[in-house]
């Protein structure tokens, strides 16, 4: 009996198709960020205030991912930004096709900012390279504080950090010391955010990094 | 959760590579997964050959999986050491500063075959 060597990457095919994204889009001169949270983190909720104090300066496209709805997409458009809704019908993340057939329903002329929102999962979205140029992964205050240790691939895999829901702190049991500790005792390099969408507390700084980054190209 | 995707990825590189050397029947499939890939062996496996049950070529194969650990090497002591729970922190120096040098693969590696 043959013993046949194959030797590939299982996620090759999707890894070939994101390595493509990522060559066509920082040609174009457009930055990619793929966020990701357990749902309810507040991942639309941050992209609304974004594109509230961005989208003018920098042109701001978005494909949302979700499991059924395009309730998030009416709420992204409503702030001002190209939007394509992708539902996966049941599937618990997005793939790189997926964000390929999407961005041809995109004018990319008219953005230098792509922002994807990831199905709301901490565990799947991890594992597949979309194009992105950065993985945000956002957790908010009414979570557990143990996120990074329960799911710590995303946090290995991400290079930013952003903790939502700063203004509910006083209500909560959440040791945003511990939080800290804990991510980057995965990840040294993981960058920090702190701050609340809904009074905007912190906002500044996510804001200014993000015009930074994304004219850093 | 992701484990049915994953499986779909391996038998799709499989049928690709049975159908080239015409293969009639493939009887195991060799992989290699990292402790930190994020995979799951036991789903992986249950996945795969519910996925293969319905191809000719590739029912009843078997799922083999080889194991790797996670394992960092010190930027200031040089030491290899074994990665927990995913905190690099070198235990003979304390460093944290690291460079991960297995433990994330995820590789289709071999399979056995009657043409």
């Amino acid at each position: 009996m043959p013993k046949v060597t194959i030797a590939q990457n299982i996620l090759a095919v999707n890894e070939q198709v994101a390595q493509e994204i990522r060559q066509d889009l920082t040609a174009r001169g457009i930055r990619t960020l793929n966020i990701m949270s357990s749902p309810g983190a507040g991942k639309t909720a941050l992209l609304e205030r974004t594109i509230e104090r961005l989208h003018s300066q920098l042109g701001i496209g978005v494909i949302e991912g979700d499991v059924e709805t395009s309730a998030d997409a009416e709420r992204i458009e409503a702030a001002g930004a190209q939007t394509v809704q992708i539902n996966t019908r049941g599937a618990c993340h997005l793939e790189a096709h997926m964000i390929r057939a999407a961005l041809a329903e995109i004018e990319l002329a008219e953005i230098k900012l792509l922002v994807i929102e990831n199905i709301g999962n901490l565990v799947c979205p991890a594992a597949w390279d979309l194009g992105e140029d950065l993985r945000i992964v956002v957790v908010s205050t009414t979570e557990g504080d143990d996120k990074p240790a329960k799911y710590p691939h995303m946090f290995a895999t991400s290079q930013v950090m952003i903790v939502n829901k700063l203004d509910l702190l006083p209500y909560v049991d959440y040791d945003l010391q511990k939080v800290r500790q804990q991510a980057l005792a995965i990840n040294q390099h993981l960058r920090i955010f702190e701050l609340s969408c809904r009074t905007g507390e912190g906002f500044a700084a996510w804001c200014e990094w993000l015009m930074t980054t994304a004219s850093g190209l | 959760m992701h484990e049915l995707s994953i499986a779909q990825s391996i038998v799709e590189a499989v049928e690709v590579k049975a159908t080239e050397l015409s293969a009639t029947r493939v009887k195991g499939v060799r992989l290699r997964i990292g402790e930190a890939s994020g995979i799951v062996a036991d789903s992986l496996t249950f996945c795969f050959e519910m996925l293969a049950s319905s191809d000719p070529v590739l029912a009843g194969a078997q799922l083999q999986i080889e194991d790797v650990p996670h394992r960092a090497r010190c930027h200031r002591c040089d030491q290899e050491f074994a990665v927990v729970n995913y905190i690099a922190q070198c235990p003979t120096c304390q460093e944290w500063s690291s460079d991960i040098i297995s433990g994330t693969e995820l590789l289709v590696l071999e399979m056995e075959i009657e043409t």
